[in-house]
């Protein structure tokens, strides 16, 4: 009897509610994971026979490409500005994030607008040139531009911080052995940062992965891509589950892989101590290419199509701004904020009763919630289509309401994504806590309930907002669980940006597209905070 | 006797070695008692378990005649009527002194309370102190206000995690002498690490060695 009494106490009850708030994000994807698939059809033989092989090809041919020259650039980048010292180094040093603010998607609509027929862009060269010059941006090569260029910030922003603070002794030394810098960093920078290279690019090609707007634009066949046009065009959940087997395996790999790389590189940090480097001046030619290939990177990644869509918001402003544009708003703000708040509560219990919990397997669930956000957006979408189609189906008897029609389903979707954004900031938040003032309220008679609230709460609040922050900008700027699960009608700012690009009015995209990248400048803002400390 | 711990066993999670084994402690009430030994033999450990912030392994803890910790029952930390001062003080940044003080009392009305608060501030000679935010004190202070906060609620005992092991040398043995005066008026039974044998002859009425398992 004491044993059962001792089974309800406080801590237990927060171990429970963490471990259904768990359990609700995991299964969408842990049904396909775990093969609770309907059977083999018609549809998933032609696809796996004809279509599959395309599929394959083109997401390797992605992954490999964008997260080759993403990584390049990145590491350039980062390795440029913090051992050397050239005209705008201060500036570029933050400014570089920036192509972080710009979604792939309204990147793509921008670019193929500038390179379309009548594009600036297209002007230009057949002005300088005396003849037509196109340049064919909606290709396999052009969505390895988009990818490279708006999504290298991730190791830009890695591997400075990882230069800045641990490499100062070691470029010291090799330059006192004789070597010159391209040497260094061929020879000591890149293989040392291996590691952190890998993590950036992991980021990369989960991006990569989870993106629709860009492919479908280009009219790319990715996995995402199959997925949308199997459930969509066939209404067939089988073969689109299916698929959704075939590109997690991707996102295993992905994640095994960085394992593999990083698992390796314990040898590259030998000191942990935090000695700054004090930049190499560059002079002439030098500092004029350093500067140089700066500026090239900051445009093609954000100057240029930022101007772009201002000059088209100009034009097109008035008419983009009226009725279904405020829907369109107030729906993003309200889902945004409702799911980032709930996000927040739960990932507080996820991760206080981590904290809190002796059983190891409290302390590891937090981690389960990643799945939601390594998986592409498509095929969490199917996930939860597949959970709430059963559920309807089991509710149907006694509850005429529809389940799958309803906004709760998207919701729920948004939950599952990003549960494990707020989960990380908020065990960073914790562990910069640390427990003694947990331990401490409790010798003052205080339980786990009231601790939370007395104590942890408040000093826990600037990561609750930061955490609230990050999800709300990621939630802005979703597509693909959007579009896929969202109720007849129901519009985002990021779905009214798509549906104008793919309406062929791209121009009309403009004011929109600026108003979720001056929303997503806000994560990038806390990003480049977060690289200070 | 007041406090009693008969063949505690402990280890930490995921680790095979036993940190305490067969353990065995006893204190009487009002006695100051110190547990002395290296790093890594456990001697926070005893405090954690006798404050409930661990759970043992085997073994009993009684306090004041109450079983806390056994076979079949587990008193948590907020039920032990034990008070506790940390390593690093934990004072909560985001409450004055007086709020510290006060947040083990919540059970009292205004008058008590205030009353209770002024007299420990008093007691620790900090009574302008009150308003003031723990990052406005020195070390000492923040000591005092520790030992303070977890005498306020007259807990049945008193236990201290290397006390003294933030304060510089000089301060030290003049906080020795204080805080012993604090313990003695409020006849508390104290229980408290160090791994500083000076600690002993100026605190303690007995002390004992944990030898690393």
């Amino acid at each position: 009897m004491t044993k059962l009494i001792r089974g309800f106490n406080e801590t237990n009850i927060w171990n429970l509610l963490a471990f259904l708030i768990v359990a609700a994000t995991v299964i969408p994807v842990a049904n396909l994971a775990l093969g609770v698939l309907p059977g083999e059809n018609e549809n998933w033989r032609h696809i796996r026979e004809y279509l599959l092989k395309d599929y394959v090809v083109n997401t390797l041919i992605l992954f490999g490409f964008s997260g080759l020259f993403a990584s390049l650039i990145g590491v350039s980048l980062a390795y440029l500005v913090t051992v050397f010292d050239f005209p705008g180094r201060r500036f570029f040093q933050w400014a570089l994030i920036l192509p972080l603010s710009v979604p792939a998607y309204i990147a793509a609509y921008t670019y193929s607008g500038m390179l379309g027929y009548t594009g600036i862009i297209t002007r230009a060269l057949s002005g300088l040139f005396g003849r037509d010059i196109s340049i064919d941006i909606m290709s396999v090569p052009g969505a390895i531009f988009i990818f490279t260029f708006f999504l290298f910030p991730y190791v830009y922003i890695i591997s400075r911080a990882f230069l800045a603070k641990y490499t100062a002794s070691l470029i010291e030394s090799a330059i006192m052995l004789g070597k010159n810098y391209t040497q260094i960093f061929f020879q000591v920078i890149l293989p040392v940062s291996r590691g952190v290279i890998a993590s950036g690019s992991a980021l990369i090609l989960m991006e990569v992965a989870n993106d629709y707007g860009v492919a479908s634009y280009f009219g790319i066949d990715t996995f995402s891509i199959a997925i949308f046009k199997v459930w969509f065009g066939m209404g067939d959940v089988g073969a689109a589950a299916h698929l959704s087997l075939y590109a997690l395996a991707f996102i295993v790999f992905i994640i095994l892989a960085e394992k593999a790389i990083r698992g390796q590189k314990r040898f590259a940090i030998a000191t942990t101590k935090v000695r700054l480097l004090t930049p190499h001046r560059l002079r002439g030619a030098k500092a004029a290419i350093a500067a140089g290939y700066s500026m090239l990177v900051w445009s093609l990644g954000f100057f240029i199509p930022f101007l772009q869509l201002v000059a088209w918001s100009a034009l097109t402003y008035e008419e983009v701004l009226d009725q279904s544009f405020l829907q369109a708003t107030v729906n993003t703000v309200f889902a945004a904020a409702f799911c980032a708040s709930l996000i927040v509560c739960c990932a507080a219990i996820i991760t206080n009763s981590a904290r809190i919990s002796r059983s190891r397997l409290v302390r590891t669930a937090g981690k389960l919630t990643a799945v939601g956000y390594s998986a592409p957006g498509a095929v969490i979408a199917i996930g939860v289509l597949i959970l709430f189609i059963w559920l309807n189906a089991m509710t149907e008897l006694f509850w005429s309401y529809s389940l799958i029609t309803s906004i709760y389903m998207l919701l729920f979707a948004y939950l599952v994504r990003f549960m494990a954004v707020g989960c990380n900031s908020l065990e960073n938040g914790f562990e910069k806590i640390g427990k003694t003032y947990f331990e401490a309220s409790r010798t003052l008679g205080f339980g786990v309930t009231r601790t939370f609230f007395k104590v942890d709460f408040k000093m826990l609040l600037p990561s609750m907002i930061g955490a609230f922050s990050l999800i709300f900008v990621d939630m802005v700027k979703e597509l693909p669980l959007t579009l896929i699960l969202r109720p007849f009608n129901f519009n985002t700012l990021a779905t009214k940006v798509y549906e104008y690009a793919h309406d062929e009015r791209v121009h009309h995209s403009a004011p929109v597209a600026l108003i979720i990248i001056a929303i997503c400048s806000i994560s990038v803002y806390s990003l480049s905070k977060l690289d200070k400390e | 006797m007041f406090l009693q711990l008969k063949n505690i066993n402990f280890k930490y999670d995921g680790n095979h070695q036993y940190v305490l084994k067969d353990f065995h402690l006893q204190a009487a009430k009002g006695e100051i008692v110190s547990i002395l030994g290296l790093s890594g033999s456990g001697k926070s450990t005893v405090i954690r378990l006798i404050a409930g912030l661990e759970v043992p392994a085997g073994g009993t803890i009684e306090i004041n005649g109450r079983l806390v910790a056994g076979p079949d029952s587990f008193v948590p930390p907020e039920k032990r009527k034990v008070g506790m001062v940390f390593q690093d003080y934990a004072l909560f940044p985001h409450l004055s002194v007086y709020e510290n003080i006060a947040f083990g009392l919540s059970h009292l009305s205004k008058a008590e309370l205030s009353a209770r608060v002024n007299s420990l501030l008093e007691l620790i000679n900090m009574s302008e102190y009150g308003s003031r935010y723990p990052y406005q004190l020195s070390g000492g202070q923040q000591q005092r206000v520790a030992v303070a906060r977890a005498l306020a609620p007259k807990p049945d005992l008193l236990l201290m995690d290397e006390p003294f092991s933030n304060i510089d040398c000089e301060l030290k043995q003049k906080m020795r002498g204080e805080i012993r005066e604090i313990l003695k008026s409020e006849s508390a039974t104290c229980l408290f690490v160090t791994h500083d044998k000076a600690d002993l002859e100026d605190l303690s009425d007995r002390s004992i060695t944990i030898e690393p398992n």
